[in-house]
């Protein structure tokens, strides 16, 4: 069978490549470095400190951070205090998770 | 947040002429009523940034403020075989079978086989929580005796199983492994003692894959599903040795004139229909709910045909699942019979009120209304692309995979119609989805609600081609809309009908005859415009007997959410080969002159210009396009009309020698990706930004008799029309295109 494994993205992160951050901060949506992408992939295929979505609350214009997980039938998790009017806010606050997540180390705002 | 989901419901037929009668079935768990209105769709998209949602409200016959009820749904296949003799008459028996267990370890019990009335007396072998067969009787005491198997089965291997009860007070169950080596043997056997003398209930039907509790609105109700394959189940009115029980399921043909054999069942006869059948002399012929699947390979499949035409006697068993969904069954509310004097269309029945929060609801069901039959009302066909819309009927593909925000490169974003699919999945998912136990769904029909194909819904297919229905009514142009449904069966004439058929953002999945249908409507000097992209590229197949329902199998290669099993790429529907049509020996760009060769999820780009554009005898195609113009570097979809799935000329796949490429949009960067199919072997450099045969082609030529087609082999084209007021070039183009199209003059020069 065909399976998308989350284990699959083992891309190593260097935790002291912060002008990677910076590099997200300044441009969520890319087109990124190469090494960026890798990054990038390793966080959203493997979805390390949670598997993230943004909820439509009005159409193109206001969103609310979401959460699946991973079982079948489960509700979408949402969180309620986190809305967004903008999905590069969004993608900026979940970069900031998932590195703390995967490399221990939190990025200051 | 609007929720449009506190009411659901669907239409049959889902298309229909004027004069004709559509019913609507709806369902509210919370809601007492609604309001209901009959809106015809001119654009289904909330997005602020385009054109918004444009309903016109028809005042139809059905309007107005209505009661709704609750009907659930039942999601779970099973086949089901009437209580008659000589059911009734057994007390000692035997049953046996080939299984496939897809998910033994489901933690909840699945039945392979049973026989109980309402109260649960009765015979009944399953699978328990922890993956053991067992086999249990309950007498009308309401005493139970069982056996239960040491070892669980084993997922995905074959195992015959046995179980019989003697009258003379004894049970026993016997599981043997068909590959026992390698740690796959879970080969066992039990026995107990039971009460003596038995006599199993009247009024309980003998049911395969679920257990019987009783009946509603004339259907039955089941439990307790099961997940996987059941091959050759025999029933036998007797205490019989294993060797022997084995020695009957083996049998391809076991003999009708043993008086013991009650029931002999050939899962290979019949497929495609929903009928089982009964090789027994009483004939205890059965009947299949919610359509598992049929033409899949049994126990004894070697290899030697991949076609259950073929040989059949290798395709005896039926894959059955506990959240298959082919048929509601809810009864309807109301009827619309659709006036005369109605315009052709995308429309919707579009339901109001609040929901138990308060808060406001606002749900539609959507049809669409053709011209009457062989009276065409426009010089302009828009196709409704029913097939894929059915392809993709509620999808939960971005929930259930990983993969979703690595190719947009960046977040998803769900709608409340996402959220509730991951709650509900008893409304049954699309074919891009796997079921609970992992096997695809070949399946999909109309038979149920919805979501995505209405207005609100994910801005995919449907939602996108509203976006060239707004474009057609801004510029003020006549059109009728057809759908697939009426292509595959009405063909070419329907088509010819119509100076110019558009199909439109994605017209992806195409049977034979809706195929034959275009080539015949352009080799017959028909005009056909694809404003779209990822178009005619799975054979698929419709079922004969239910309108409405496709069936789609993933094999071979192609963009594949699943991978289909071995030995089962040929429809059940029709026996025909399934898979790309560009394995069938016709790649899009024979018919349309492009085929897919992207995905590209994270942005879109624009076209340029190539010398070809140039050529006078298409002159028209560019005036009021400057020669060196970014074409669509705007739109709603990424910020281009080149994306999401786009489509390239190749000569060597059919593009015709008279085809003009007359714009490119080849640059598409890192994120455009090749289909599976369009690169040899794995290497680096494969990506948009590398490989030029990742791109999007705009492309003309000329057919027979004065035909012509005209693509722009994208997806993301149709939701670039409308920005700056449509005054862009997209529009332009789009508008040249048809005006053209429109005009009976031959295209000379070629």
């Amino acid at each position: 069978m065909l399976v998308n494994d989350p284990a699959a993205a083992h891309f190593e992160i260097d935790p002291e490549r912060t002008d990677l951050v910076e590099e997200f901060r300044r441009n969520p949506k890319g087109p990124h470095s190469d090494q960026l992408r890798k990054v990038l992939h390793r966080m959203r295929w493997s979805g390390e400190g949670g598997r993230f979505v943004l909820v439509t609350i009005d159409p193109g214009r206001r969103w609310v951070l979401g959460r699946l997980s991973g079982r079948r039938g489960d509700p979408v998790e949402l969180f309620r205090n986190q809305t967004f009017d903008n999905p590069a806010d969004a993608e900026w606050h979940v970069f900031k998770v998932r590195w703390q997540a995967i490399t221990g180390r939190a990025i200051e705002d | 947040m609007v929720d449009t989901n506190s009411v659901l419901g669907y239409a049959t037929p889902i298309v229909a002429s004027p004069g004709e009668r559509i019913r609507f079935h709806l369902s509210s768990a919370t809601m007492a009523e609604v309001g209901v209105e009959v809106v015809r769709v001119r654009c289904g998209d909330p997005d602020p940034a385009g054109p918004g949602l444009k309903l016109r409200s028809m005042g139809s016959a059905v309007d107005g403020r209505r009661p709704v009820r609750h009907q659930p749904l039942r999601p779970g296949s099973f086949a089901i075989v009437g209580d008659r003799l000589p059911l009734p008459a057994q007390s000692s028996f035997s049953f046996g079978c080939f299984l496939w267990p897809t998910m033994p370890a489901k933690g909840a019990v699945q039945t392979i086989a049973a026989r109980v009335d309402r109260a649960g007396t009765g015979w009944r072998l399953e699978i328990a929580a922890d993956g053991r067969l067992r086999f249990a009787i309950t007498g009308a005491d309401g005493r139970t005796a069982s056996a239960t198997a040491p070892r669980p089965l084993l997922e995905r291997e074959w195992v015959f199983v046995a179980a019989r009860y003697d009258e003379g007070g004894m049970l026993s169950l016997e599981q043997a492994s068909l590959d026992p080596q390698g740690g796959r043997d879970c080969s066992a056997a039990m026995a107990g003692s039971a009460p003596a003398g038995v006599l199993w209930p009247d009024a309980a039907p003998l049911v395969f894959a679920a257990r019987w509790t009783g009946e509603e609105a004339g259907r039955p109700v089941t439990a307790d599903h099961y997940n996987g394959k059941i091959d050759r189940p025999r029933l036998h009115a007797s205490a019989l040795e294993s060797a022997h029980i084995r020695a009957l399921c083996d049998n391809l043909d076991p003999r009708p004139g043993d008086p013991g054999l009650i029931g002999a069942w050939d899962f290979a006869h019949g497929i495609g229909t929903d009928r089982v059948h009964d090789r027994a002399a009483s004939r205890l012929d059965g009947q299949l709910f919610n359509q598992p699947a049929r033409g899949v390979t049994g126990a004894n499949w070697d290899g030697s045909a991949m076609s259950w035409q073929a040989r059949p006697a290798h395709y005896g068993a039926i894959h059955f699942h506990d959240d298959d969904m082919a048929d509601a069954g809810w009864e309807p509310d109301f009827a619309l019979d659709v006036p005369a004097d109605w315009p052709s269309g995308f429309y919707a029945l579009r339901l109001t009120g609040e929901n138990a929060e308060g808060a406001p609801v606002d749900s539609f069901v959507g049809f669409f209304v053709r011209a009457p039959l062989g009276r065409a009302r426009a010089p302009v066909a828009f196709v409704a692309s029913t097939a894929t819309f059915l392809a993709y009927a509620n999808s939960a593909l971005r929930l259930d995979q990983v993969h979703a925000e690595s190719m947009l490169e960046g977040l998803m974003q769900l709608s409340a119609d996402d959220c509730y699919i991951a709650e509900h999945r008893e409304v049954g998912l699309s074919t891009y989805d796997t079921h609970a136990d992992g096997s695809g769904w070949i399946y999909s029909t109309a038979r149920r609600p919805i979501l995505s194909m209405r207005p609100r819904a994910n801005s995919f297919n449907y939602v996108n081609d509203t976006h060239v229905l707004d474009w057609l009514e801004e510029k003020g142009f006549d059109y009728d809309v057809i759908a697939d449904d009426d292509i595959h069966r009405q063909g070419a004439a329907l088509l010819g009908q119509y100076r110019c058929v558009i199909t439109g953002t994605h017209p992806e999945y195409y049977s034979r005859e809706m195929w034959d249908a275009f080539d015949a409507y352009q080799r017959g000097g028909g005009r056909h415009i694809y404003l779209g992209g990822n178009g005619f590229y799975w054979r698929i197949s419709w079922n004969p007997a239910m309108d409405s329902a496709i069936e789609v199998r993933r094999d071979v290669t192609g963009v594949r959410t699943w991978e289909g099993e071995p030995g089962e790429a040929y429809h059940s529907y029709t026996g025909e080969f399934a898979g790309l049509w560009r394995t069938n020996g016709r790649a899009p760009q024979r018919l349309v002159g492009v085929g897919f060769d992207a995905q590209v999820f994270d942005r879109s780009s624009w076209y340029r210009r190539l010398p070809e554009s140039h050529d006078p005898r298409v002159a028209f195609l560019f005036e009021g396009i400057g020669a060196d113009e970014r074409i669509g570097d705007f739109g709603l979809r990424n910020g281009g009309a080149a994306g999401l799935e786009i489509d390239r000329a190749e000569a060597t796949l059919g593009s015709p020698p008279h085809l003009l490429r007359v714009a490119t949009a080849d640059r598409i960067g890192y994120g455009g990706l090749p289909t599976p199919e369009e690169f040899r072997t794995a290497h680096r450099g494969l990506d948009g930004e590398q490989n030029g045969n990742v791109r999007a082609d705009m492309v003309f030529f000329p057919t027979a008799r004065g035909g012509a087609v005209f693509a722009t082999g994208s997806i993301a084209w149709a939701c670039a029309l409308s920005p700056r007021g449509y005054d862009n070039n997209v529009s332009r183009i789009t508008e040249n295109v048809l005006r053209r199209f429109l005009d009976p003059a031959p295209f000379e020069g070629f």
